[in-house]
């Protein structure tokens, strides 16, 4: 029963039309791998879709500014995109939460299991946010909250452990962790 | 001059110039052709005469063509310019010459010798950028087979237009032969460097320009595209081509932070371009021209839709997708518009202004509502 294998989907493993993405070219199960393709649309930003087990396409066009759109292509029609749904920064890494997605939330979910009152949150850096083309240490998180920023998503790279000095950019995802109270208040620090 | 008069009268004009945004938008047409309307209602032979500020408006309506293509340039990163170039050569040289000849063979029938006939020639075949990339957002068919390849003819037709440009402005001020071969070369030598550059290097010249401030990013920008685009004009080589080149070769981290500082400027600027050049046009003469530019349109119509159906087809679409990609590329826009300022400036034809305007307006309009109900 494919179901009860653990930690095995999309996601984990993704072939890219041709070249492999992630940790090198690795075999993988036919059913673990996905086979992406990649089309650039200029002046928009970059498109990738597959066609699922059950015939279904989907795909995700990755804008400029790293906003995400989620593509539903029609049933009877594999060319032809029935929905194209908008999604802010915020909402794509939430969707990807539900579906299970990246194995750094999979670790999260287990460490908010493992210490009680543990607080881990996403929040996007937003146009006119107060952080906004500052650096991390301009907003003494730490000293006011006692709430950390350990990683930083941005254009699709992660950017683990960031300094103080790292510049934080409109469209950046900051992960933040710390107590319920202090994640919140970094929460307002960072965002506004 | 007078300035509670001018301020009015750029009040006046603003307001109305968002009342036709705002229809354009209730009705999920283009704003362009709107805004030329509106200029049609000001000026000569409109409602509203505008003589107080009209000095801001024409430095205005420049700034507009500036921070148009200035931008458009910002849009291309060199990656996509190389992709675009190399995606299927012949589906251009199709494009090119299906949609320029119409104009090339009316500017002849119509008397206006070989440069006016290839300045018409440009004007029926660019299709507007702005225009058809937002259909395709609106319409959420970014996802579609056919998006690529349209995308990548809107890359080449302004490309094109970069070399073409350049070539006739110098040639419509009067000067030689050569000097309109060296103004095309230095362009033809900018976009290839551009393009053949490693990224790097295109990045590190970025950063040159960049600064942690958006104040002081801004205010480098709008110098550099104003100084740029100042020389160009001084050697009649256009200043829009000025502004494009500058855009084009910025690229990056700086690129995508002066497109987001950019775009207000761009949208009031521009808006004031549109109006200011219906304000030129005496919306009597369109009458006149009506017969002509609705010939051209249809045939611009047809023969966009040919060309844009048979790239798609060629990359591999079925025959709806095609159909939808030849209507999307239907309709014409800013670049039309430049192209006819250029021409006016020229001194072509009195015919070139209103022609163009009703070109733009039947096609913009048309091919907005025909896109969307093609399935």
């Amino acid at each position: 029963m494919r179901s009860y294998q653990p930690k095995q989907g999309a996601g984990t493993d993704i072939a890219i039309a041709g070249t492999i993405m992630g940790q090198g070219p690795k075999r993988v199960g036919r059913n673990t791998c996905v086979e992406i393709f990649e089309t650039p649309l200029p002046g928009m930003g970059v498109r990738y879709e597959f066609t699922t087990e059950h015939g279904r396409r989907i795909g995700v066009l990755v804008h400029r500014d790293a906003r995400r759109d989620l593509l539903v292509y029609s049933a009877d029609d594999l060319d032809t995109c029935s929905e194209a749904l908008r999604l802010t920064t915020t909402e794509s890494a939430s969707l990807v939460e539900l579906l299970g997605g990246t194995k750094i939330t999979e670790r999260l979910t287990d460490l908010r299991h493992e210490v009680e009152g543990l607080s881990i949150e996403w929040v996007s850096i937003k146009r006119g946010s107060p952080l906004a083309d500052c650096s991390i240490g301009d907003g003494k998180i730490r000293t006011l909250t006692g709430a950390s920023v350990v990683a930083i998503l941005r254009d699709g790279d992660s950017y683990p452990g960031p300094g103080p000095d790292f510049m934080l950019r409109v469209g950046d995802l900051a992960l933040v962790i710390g107590s319920i109270d202090g994640v919140a208040r970094a929460r307002t620090i960072i965002a506004g | 001059m007078a300035i509670d008069i001018a301020l009015l009268e750029l009040g006046v004009m603003m307001i109305v110039l968002a009342s036709m945004g705002r229809l354009a938008f209730a009705l999920g047409l283009p704003t362009v052709p709107f805004y030329l309307v509106a200029g049609l209602f000001f000026g000569d032979g409109g409602f509203v005469p505008i003589e107080e500020a009209s000095s801001f408006v024409d430095i205005g309506s420049s700034l507009g063509v500036i921070f148009l293509l200035f931008m458009l340039g910002l849009e291309y990163t060199p990656v996509e310019l190389r992709q675009s170039l190399a995606s299927d050569p012949a589906s251009h040289v199709v494009d090119l010459v299906a949609n320029a000849s119409p104009g090339v063979i009316a500017g002849f029938v119509l008397g206006w010798g070989p440069l006016g006939a290839t300045m018409l020639g440009g004007i029926t075949y660019i299709s507007s950028s702005g225009v058809v990339a937002k259909l395709l957002v609106d319409l959420g068919r970014l996802g579609n087979r056919e998006t690529p390849g349209i995308l990548s003819t809107l890359v080449i037709e302004d490309l094109v237009m970069a070399i073409f440009l350049p070539v006739v402005a110098v040639l419509l001020a009067g000067e030689s032969a050569l000097s309109g071969v060296v103004s095309g070369l230095i362009a033809l030598a900018i976009i290839s460097s551009v393009i053949a550059l490693p990224a790097r290097a295109g990045h590190r010249a970025s950063l040159l320009v960049d600064a942690e401030s958006r104040e002081v990013l801004l205010i480098s920008l709008l110098g550099i595209a104003l100084l740029v685009a100042g020389i160009a004009e001084h050697f009649h080589v256009s200043y829009a081509i000025g502004a494009f080149l500058v855009g084009i070769l910025l690229s990056g981290q700086v690129a995508e932070r002066a497109r987001h500082l950019l775009e207000p400027l761009r949208d009031s600027f521009s808006a004031l371009f549109f109006v200011s050049f219906g304000l030129a046009v005496d919306p009597v003469t369109l009458i006149g021209v009506l017969p002509v530019a609705g010939l051209l349109a249809l045939v611009g119509a047809a023969s966009k839709f040919g060309s844009g159906y048979w790239t798609a087809r060629r990359r591999g679409s079925t025959s709806r997708g095609a159909r939808r990609a030849g209507v999307t590329l239907i309709p014409r826009g800013e670049f039309s518009i430049v192209l006819a300022g250029i021409a006016i400036a020229g001194n072509v034809d009195a015919d070139v202004g209103p022609i163009t305007v009703a070109y733009v307006l039947l096609l913009a309009v048309g091919g907005s509502m025909a896109a969307r109900f093609v399935p």
